[in-house]
């Protein structure tokens, strides 16, 4: 699915108007702790996650990934989403909250994008 | 759907059984790593979801009267957190999945 | 955009990653260029009066379907092979223009976005429009194909500016000589900066693709010196230095501050452990998962600190075959 269709699926907003949303998101990830989510996501996964500050995105450009959902409605400030403009990464908010985020995707058929051990890129893009 | 039928089905690791698991029914789920959060959102009765395993989650689930967590990503706490966790009456459960996939699966067995 | 889609089409086949990205930069075009820039600004036109067999030579000269009609400078109607159709059946190929042309001419601004272009072909379901200015006046007609071709040279010159740059970064060793050729990129990072934080590890990150390293080598990079530009600020009394070292068998990163220092180098290193502050473990960091993760992605790395000393942390990548900057060839290698 790509970004429109995910935003879509979990009654989101977009907030970068700017980026095109038809990239493919080929699976997904849950977590706030960004260390995790620099070990574990594999690249073109969409984020969800509880943190709206900048070290998000950053952290997302650091592990390529798609698109970035922030759970319960949050809304970033301004300088999150000029950053995630520059760097062309999608940020959707959505009401629900990630148990139910990381449910309806999963139900959706979005697998998990999260290798236990790290360093596995290889062996993912080949799969 | 009982917390011991969930365990059975998602093959959870058992780290605390303070209380009898066939005897709770959680209430719904919740995940997040951010305690702040957990504070404010979860509900009593939710299973959490997260990989955190520092020693603080034993207070939040025993002030929030969690049915218990489950640990993600193998991520197993240290003995003093165990220990913490049988005195105060929280139910540890661990596995190797991560949180998304685990958020999945209660999904799929209609915990909402 | 389904405008779009039709011109570029997906034909039934699957879109591939390349496809997707090359799709959405026609989208932003459509919305960057503008009309007047891809439209044909030498246009044939013809006045009311003349006969219509008299147009249909133009047309067959010209190659085109249509002609605008145009009486005192101002666009009056289109003329187009439908309407000499129209003539002909009736055998009146001798009658005016005024007489067949459409009137009710359907027109577009020059200065609009080319999008603007394709939404009124699509609603009209038109093949040209004729284009005018802010007094109606005409300066050029375009069509689908005017699009398709202005498309395609805007995406050419993109594609060209880039691999420009990638190529002349790519050269870097390559064209110079030297016994040991090194690329030494520094910041300064200062304590307590969570805005900007990871900007330095972002300019490192694109300078290694455009200096030729693959995806993998720059994230694995990247996620190193992120985590290392996060502990200067997160846990440096005074902020510190991040030094990259890139050379065409190895990058090396450094970072160096002058304080607090670590009591406990084996207690840094245990996964989950950490002093980081409740605010920061509240912006997702601090788990004590920061070393751990740098030590997965890094060949070596070197943590050297005491209290009131300061703190250096080396990290090593060897880049594998594949993944080598280029090099020239070694003269004497031949012997």
């Amino acid at each position: 699915m790509n970004t429109k269709e995910l935003a879509k699926l979990i009654n989101g907003d977009i907030l970068t108007p700017e980026i095109p949303l038809n990239r493919e998101i080929k699976g997904g990830c849950g977590a706030d702790l960004m260390s995790d989510v620099l070990a574990s996501i594999k690249p073109e996964a969409v984020l969800l996650t509880g943190l709206c500050n900048i070290q998000v995105v950053r952290t997302a450009q650091m592990a390529d990934v798609r698109a970035i959902v922030f759970v319960r409605g949050k809304m970033p400030q301004p300088e999150t989403i000029e950053l995630a403009t520059r760097e062309q990464i999608p940020l959707v908010t959505s009401p629900f909250g990630m148990f139910e985020l990381c449910g309806r995707l999963y139900m959706a058929g979005l697998h998990s994008f999260e290798t236990p051990l790290p360093n596995q890129d290889e062996n993912v893009q080949s799969a | 759907m009982t917390l011991q039928e969930i365990i059975t089905q998602l093959n959870l690791t058992v780290l605390t059984a303070p209380h009898p698991p066939a005897r709770i029914k959680p209430t719904g789920g919740y995940a997040s790593d951010l305690l702040s959060c957990v504070m404010a959102g979860a509900k009593p009765g939710n299973l959490w979801i997260t990989i955190q395993s520092h020693i603080n989650i034993v207070a939040i689930a025993s002030l929030n009267d969690l049915a218990a967590i489950i640990i993600t990503e193998n991520s197993i706490p240290e003995t003093a957190v165990l220990e913490k966790a049988s005195q105060q009456g929280v139910t540890l459960l661990g596995s190797s999945e991560n949180t998304y996939q685990m958020a999945g699966k209660l999904w799929e067995l209609g915990i909402r | 955009m389904s405008n779009l889609h039709e011109l570029y089409g997906r034909r039934g086949r699957i879109i591939t990653d390349q496809d997707a990205q090359e799709i959405s930069r026609v989208e932003e075009l459509a919305y960057d260029l503008k009309i007047c820039q891809v439209m044909t600004s030498q246009v044939k036109s013809v006045p009311p009066n003349i006969s219509i067999s008299n147009v249909l030579e133009i047309l067959r000269l010209g190659r085109i379907s249509g002609v605008p009609v145009i009486a005192d400078g101002a666009l009056r109607g289109i003329l187009s092979i439908e309407d000499i159709v129209r003539a002909m059946e009736k055998n009146e190929l001798g009658a005016p223009v005024s007489a067949y042309m459409s009137r009710e001419v359907v027109s577009v601004n020059g200065y609009d976005p080319v999008v603007k272009a394709l939404e009124t072909f699509s609603e009209y379901r038109l093949g040209r429009l004729p284009v005018v200015d802010e007094h109606h006046q005409l300066v050029g007609i375009i069509t689908k194909g005017d699009i398709t071709r202005g498309i395609l040279t805007a995406l050419q010159k993109d594609y060209k500016e880039e691999e420009l740059r990638r190529y002349r970064a790519s050269h870097l060793f390559d064209d110079i000589t030297s016994d040991r050729t090194s690329l030494i990129l520094r910041y300064n990072i200062r304590a307590r900066d969570y805005l900007n934080g990871g900007q330095a590890s972002s300019y490192i990150k694109r300078a290694l693709l455009r200096l030729g390293a693959s995806p993998q080598l720059a994230r694995q990079c990247g996620i190193a010196i992120y985590e290392s530009e996060m502990n200067l600020i997160i846990h440096s009394d005074h902020g510190g230095t991040l030094r990259v070292q890139i050379e065409p068998h190895r990058i090396l990163m450094q970072t160096t501050d002058d304080g607090p220092g670590i009591a406990d180098l084996t207690k840094a290193l245990t996964p989950g452990w950490s002093t980081a502050t409740q605010d920061v473990r509240d912006m997702g960091f601090g788990a004590g998962m920061g070393l751990v993760n740098i030590r997965r992605c890094v060949d070596k790395m070197e943590l050297d600190s005491a209290p009131g000393k300061g703190t250096r942390l080396l990290m090593e990548i060897l880049l594998r075959p594949e993944d080598r900057f280029k090099e020239p060839a070694d003269p004497e290698a031949t012997l």
